[in-house]
């Protein structure tokens, strides 16, 4: 099923929001699709918890329209939405249980108590936290605080749940946890999930698709595997992952691709998609994941291509290590990652190193 | 050598060092607070005749103060203030404590803060002189209505009256009551309030179920500290009331002072600060059933 089947669930036009001369959101054009997990990915100040809390009411915007399910949220409160939020802070009530809590937002549900204490029961159960609902809330730790405030606004049932920024308190083997058991539950309920975060790797682990924000504006939208291997900036480039750059220049343009020299690896012929371009003021350059260039050992042999180098840092990882590795003709010396195998020795600084590489795994930005 | 080596463990040990920090602190609390309050319990046992105090203990003092009328009545009287006195001010520095924390910009907070602690730079004394000064028989507001032609001679119900001396204290006590409800609401933090609007609650009710519990402690010592003074008052009665409704501590005062009876006046004191513990421990309680939960 592509998403591009599934109805709006939410529709952002020409969003725009002051903070008096502040200019926060500056024209955001987007739509989230129904059942989708979505991701606003950006560094702090650039927007995206504003923006999720246009969704959730919490702020006004300045002009443009948020819609959920087709109708315009102007003048709808945040109480009225149908989204529901985990905040960053949790924001668990610390004068109740976990009980107390979860049924916070049932009040008004007609259902019977019983039938109510059978709902708080279940949505315990299905963030595992079965048996806690008499503890108080303070007496919870951090990842359990984070499952009460997922409970809490799951057994509403709401069209789209906002998610912000909310693992980045957790440490790093409970928020991974966390991430595996947050795709789980979004695949089980089929709630439209919107997830703030400043963790790149998170976005890209979680998400269907994701928006790339910086300064008020999404730079790009795209899934994870297209943001990865195909980022339309630098800028992008370099917030998803890491990349290197080398210097390039255009030597013709033609019907069969685009004719490029780079520094270091010489002349090759590029794909239009592999260009982008719209970075007026900077020099073109080409750029490379540090996982699409090999060092070759004795016997190997390059499928494409094939140039020299010399190593000149190398950082160990367990499972991977990093190279920094000059090449002949380069200015600056390019990463490249290398899973380490058995029987395959980790190298030393200064070793003479052949590289190969493939021209159709570079983007080039002009 | 066994002793000199526990001797000196002690010394190093996190207990001594505390012991040696605190002392200055408890010594000064035991000399000014401890003693006079062993003296005056000391005092109310004994009988107090024109030779001077006995050497014998009785409970004597005790049964004429709890059997006395008068001494009942002015009991009541001083209870009935101070509960409405703590009623009216916390009820009306509530609103006062929550616009300061909630709709006030944070960098204009110390001013407003600031601003409501103005009246308390000049004396206690000279407050409730004042207020008689404007609620006195020939006062301000008397002499305003007069001049205006609405009444025709003085209104007695707003001087020498039970309601002006509870309106001077609950003008006195208001920043206390303002600044612990404050600190309360200052503490909330404000996600919380969001939450509870995105669970479907509206303002009012997010504040009776979030912002109303959350800030109770606050409420709750804004109580004890209004209550506990304004019950043993001995200006306002005397100024305001003028020495016709007086209260416990004038009761105090007119027996330790102008009979000379120490004993018996040590009796009352001790009765009324017997009393004062009750309200206070019932009020302790209710604030640790609040406090309950919200230690992080």
């Amino acid at each position: 099923m592509t998403t591009t089947e599934k109805p709006n669930m939410i529709e952002f036009r020409d969003v725009h929001k002051y903070y008096g001369d502040y200019h926060a959101l500056r024209g955001i054009n987007a739509t989230i699709k129904a059942g989708e997990f979505f991701s606003l990915l950006g560094p702090s100040g650039c927007g995206k918890t504003t923006l999720l809390r246009t969704i959730a009411g919490f702020e006004d915007i300045s002009s443009g329209a948020v819609l959920i399910d087709d109708r315009k949220m102007d003048d709808v409160p945040a109480n009225k939405r149908p989204t529901n939020m985990v905040f960053q802070s949790y924001a668990i009530f610390p004068h109740l249980t976990v009980e107390e809590n979860v049924g916070f937002g049932l009040r008004r549900d007609p259902r019977s108590k019983e039938e109510k204490a059978k709902a708080v029961a279940e949505a315990l159960e299905m963030v595992g936290l079965k048996g806690y609902g008499k503890r108080a809330a303070h007496a919870l730790s951090g990842g359990q605080r984070q499952r009460v405030a997922l409970a809490r606004a799951l057994i509403l049932k709401p069209k789209v749940l906002l998610l912000d920024e909310p693992l980045s308190a957790l440490d790093k083997k409970i928020r991974e946890q966390m991430q595996v058991e947050l795709i789980k539950l979004q695949r089980e309920v089929g709630i439209t999930f919107v997830l703030v975060t400043h963790d790149q790797e998170e976005a890209l682990v979680m998400s269907d698709r994701i928006a790339v924000m910086f300064e008020g504006q999404i730079a790009q939208l795209a899934d994870p595997e297209t943001l990865y291997r195909r980022p339309n900036s630098r800028k992008v480039a370099n917030f998803i992952g890491t990349m290197n750059f080398l210097p390039a220049e255009v030597l013709s343009e033609g019907a069969g691709g685009i004719e490029v020299e780079a520094q270091g690896f010489g002349r090759m012929t590029l794909s239009s998609d592999q260009v982008m371009s719209g970075e007026a003021g900077q020099g073109a350059v080409v750029g490379f994941r540090p996982e699409t260039l090999t060092i070759l050992y004795d016997s190997q042999t390059a499928t494409d291509r094939e140039v020299m180098g010399t190593i000149e840092e190398v950082v160990y990882f367990g499972d991977m290590t990093y190279y920094d590795v000059k090449l002949d003709g380069t200015t600056e010396a390019l990463r490249i990652s290398m899973r380490n195998v058995f029987g395959r020795p980790v190298l030393e600084i200064g070793t003479r190193a052949r590289v190969a590489w493939s021209p159709g795994a570079l983007v080039m930005f002009r | 050598m066994e002793q000199g080596a526990a001797r000196g463990r002690f010394r190093n040990s996190e207990a001594a060092n505390g012991l040696a920090l605190v002392s200055p602190t408890a010594i000064y609390a035991i000399l000014l607070l401890a003693a006079p309050l062993a003296a005056v319990v000391l005092y109310s046992l004994m009988v107090d005749s024109k030779v001077g105090l006995s050497s014998g203990l009785t409970f004597d003092n005790y049964l004429k103060v709890w059997t006395g009328r008068i001494d009942q009545a002015l009991m009541l009287r001083s209870l009935t203030v101070s509960s409405v006195v703590t009623l009216v001010t916390v009820l009306l520095a509530y609103p006062v404590a929550y616009f300061v924390s909630f709709h006030v910009k944070p960098e204009r907070k110390s001013m407003w803060i600031f601003l409501i602690t103005i009246p308390f730079w000049t004396s206690y004394l000279i407050r409730v002189f004042l207020w008689k000064v404007i609620l006195g028989y020939n006062g301000v507001v008397n002499s305003g209505l007069m001049s205006l032609g609405i009444i025709d001679e003085p209104l007695t119900i707003i001087n020498y009256s039970l309601g002006s001396m509870i309106m001077t204290l609950a003008h006195a006590y208001a920043a206390f009551a303002i600044l612990p409800i404050f600190v309360s609401l200052e503490k909330i933090d404000r996600s919380l309030l969001e939450a509870g609007q995105d669970l479907g609650e509206s303002k009012l009710m997010t504040f009776i179920r979030v912002t109303l519990p959350l800030s109770m402690p606050g409420v709750i010592a804004a109580v004890l500290i209004v209550f506990i003074p304004t019950i043993g008052d001995y200006v306002t009665p005397e100024l305001i009331g003028g020495g016709k409704l007086p209260m416990i501590a004038n009761r105090i005062e007119a027996i330790m002072l102008k009979q000379n009876d120490k004993a018996l006046g040590s009796a009352i004191a001790v009765t009324a600060m017997l009393i004062v513990t009750v309200v206070s421990v019932v009020f302790l309680l209710l604030n640790r059933r609040f406090l309950k939960g919200q230690s992080k």
